[in-house]
């Protein structure tokens, strides 16, 4: 019979062995993309005899790494700013008035969370045709706005629920307008939801491939990950090109992960259990 | 409108923008799903035909049958071993974290680039799985994980399984984490088995985190695409093509408007009734308790 810390030794020991199996896929990526065909060849499995970074200048070259890089950092960044400013303004009045307008407006935008993006795609691409957006990140930025928008009424509606009115009503009593309180009262306190929501956000622009593809033509203007499609085409196993490639492009969202997980895993947790 | 709130009027930005590249899209699009609009020219009104041709074309039904073991395979295990491992990481505080921060890793690798690396590991020649199952003395297990049609579906999920299972886990301990300690503590000192507290404590109080990771999970893999677009392009044979892939390619390479607006209608409505059953379901039980 085991005692009661002992079984406790014997569970984490193997939570951690399950951590690290669900992890080999990730440093088998990293591994691989430092071997030269020649060691791959003759070892499939083996690990890096010497750090070997050639592969990594021809598939920045290839994937036109500094250029989508830039495009997908600037489309997010730029997304992220329209939709905690749109959504946040909604969600003032949204979560302070009850009626029934402001209900119904409410979880008439919320029912965005969970359609699927299909549907208007082929309208939406004939529209963005017509009003001459195609080919320009501004009509992706406005795309990923929108698409963000619901998510972003969600997040702000619920958290300004929670934080107390009082600070709102003495700026009015001193005679600030209702702008002027949204934005000297209202948006600092928000910050801390708006760190969650940027999370999200930057996944979809990061992650999306349809909406590049869709919208975007010229090569220079394509995002991260567009540009590693582009490069790898499918069903594509060489793994000089396939695996510095995917290092490349999860790099900077991992470590950006790594960094903050404390925060994300939170803000991720508070978001999704609420509802 | 003498006592009218001005601070509606902040509604307005994104009530537009909504209306305008949301719903707007949405509407013409299922307009469009009556149509055989292929992107020149006129469209025509067919009716209902696209939506026969759905249900009655082989081609278009194993695309449903597919979608629909997608979805329950990836459902049931994302969110079983979520569950499983949330129950045991609750128990042990000293590794919580670090483990649901690792767990987490793959969810932040974007499904393209997961893709690409797990059609590596499946490769039947050189691929890790089956020189890794040759080494360990497996070699009778190898297999051509995606080009044998009765498994391809079940490998491809795998991934999506692989990836997504820390998302699980991690809402599964915010739920845990709302348990009053109180109530477990005293089952414990009851001498309820672990077992029993776990069927009938821990589930009935997760409801809130099953029915979001459900949902999300649901979702999930109805719209993705990507696993299949880029392992094996729905082959062998049809057996990996899923709804979101096939209105990817009929928007991309075969050019059917009419018909990918029609697959997409069903998608959403698939997403409406897993809602409302999900919805109804835990509303009674919430009455039970």
């Amino acid at each position: 019979m085991l005692t009661v810390k002992a079984k406790k030794y014997v569970y984490s020991t193997l939570m951690i062995a399950v951590g690290f199996v669900m992890l080999t896929p990730v440093f088998f990526m990293i591994s691989m993309s430092l071997r030269t065909r020649r060691e791959i060849m003759l070892d499939p499995l083996g690990l890096p005899k010497t750090i070997n970074l050639d592969n990594y200048g021809s598939v920045m070259e290839g994937m036109n790494y500094a250029q989508s890089m830039f495009n997908t950092v600037m489309i997010t960044l730029l997304t992220i700013i329209c939709v905690s400013i749109i959504a946040s303004l909604a969600a003032y009045p949204l979560a302070r008035i009850r009626n029934k307008v402001s209900n119904f407006v409410y979880i008439f935008i919320t029912l965005g969370l969970v359609i699927p993006p299909f549907a208007g795609l082929t309208p939406l691409y004939l529209f963005m045709r017509d009003l001459g957006l195609l080919n320009s990140h501004v009509g992706l930025i406005i795309v990923y706005t929108v698409a963000n928008l619901p998510l972003g009424v969600f997040f702000y509606t619920s958290f300004m629920k929670s934080i107390p009115i009082e600070l709102e009503e003495a700026a009015r009593l001193d005679g600030a307008s209702f702008l002027k309180t949204y934005w000297y009262i209202i948006l600092p306190m928000l910050k801390p939801i708006t760190g969650t929501l940027a999370l999200f956000v930057t996944l979809t622009v990061w992650n999306d491939i349809v909406n590049p593809m869709l919208f975007l033509t010229d090569d220079s203007k394509f995002t991260i990950m567009t540009a590693v499609l582009r490069f790898l085409g499918t069903y594509n196993v060489d793994p000089t090109q396939l695996f510095p490639a995917a290092v490349l492009a999860s790099a900077p969202l991992l470590i950006f992960f790594l960094l903050l997980s404390k925060q994300i895993v939170a803000g991720m947790s508070a978001g999704a259990v609420k509802s | 409108m003498t006592n009218f709130d001005r601070r509606m009027l902040f509604i307005l930005p994104a009530l537009l923008l909504y209306l305008t590249f949301s719903i707007y899209p949405l509407m013409k699009g299922v307009s469009l799903s009556l149509t055989d609009f292929s992107g020149v020219g006129e469209a025509t009104w067919v009716g209902l035909e696209n939506y026969k041709t759905i249900f009655a074309d082989a081609k278009y039904t194993k695309v449903l049958t597919n979608t629909f073991i997608y979805g329950f395979v990836v459902v049931v295990f994302q969110n079983g071993i979520g569950l499983m491992f949330a129950a045991f990481l609750n128990e042990l505080p000293g590794v919580r974290n670090f483990l649901r921060t690792a767990l987490l890793v793959p969810s932040m690798l974007s499904l393209v680039i997961a893709g690409y690396i797990w059609q590596y590991l499946y490769a039947p020649m050189g691929g890790g799985i089956n020189e890794l199952l040759a080494m360990i003395g497996l070699s009778n297990l190898q297999s051509v994980w995606l080009g044998d049609s009765s498994i391809a579906l079940f490998s491809v999920a795998g991934v999506h399984v692989w990836m997504f299972v820390g998302y699980s886990t991690a809402i599964f301990l915010a739920g845990y984490a709302g348990i009053s300690t109180e109530l477990r503590d005293a089952a414990r000192i009851d001498g309820v088995s672990p077992f029993k507290r776990f069927l009938h404590l821990d589930i009935p109080l997760l409801a809130p985190a099953i029915t979001v990771n459900i949902t999300l999970a649901t979702i999930g893999t109805l719209k993705s695409f990507e696993f299949p677009y880029i392992m094996t392009l729905g082959g062998p044979d049809n057996a990996t093509m899923t709804m979101g892939l096939k209105i990817f390619l009929l928007l991309f390479q075969e050019f059917k408007f009419g018909m990918a607006a029609a697959l997409s209608v069903l998608m959403i409505l698939a997403v409406a009734i897993v809602a409302m059953v999900q919805n109804s379901y835990l509303r009674s039980r919430e009455d039970r308790l």
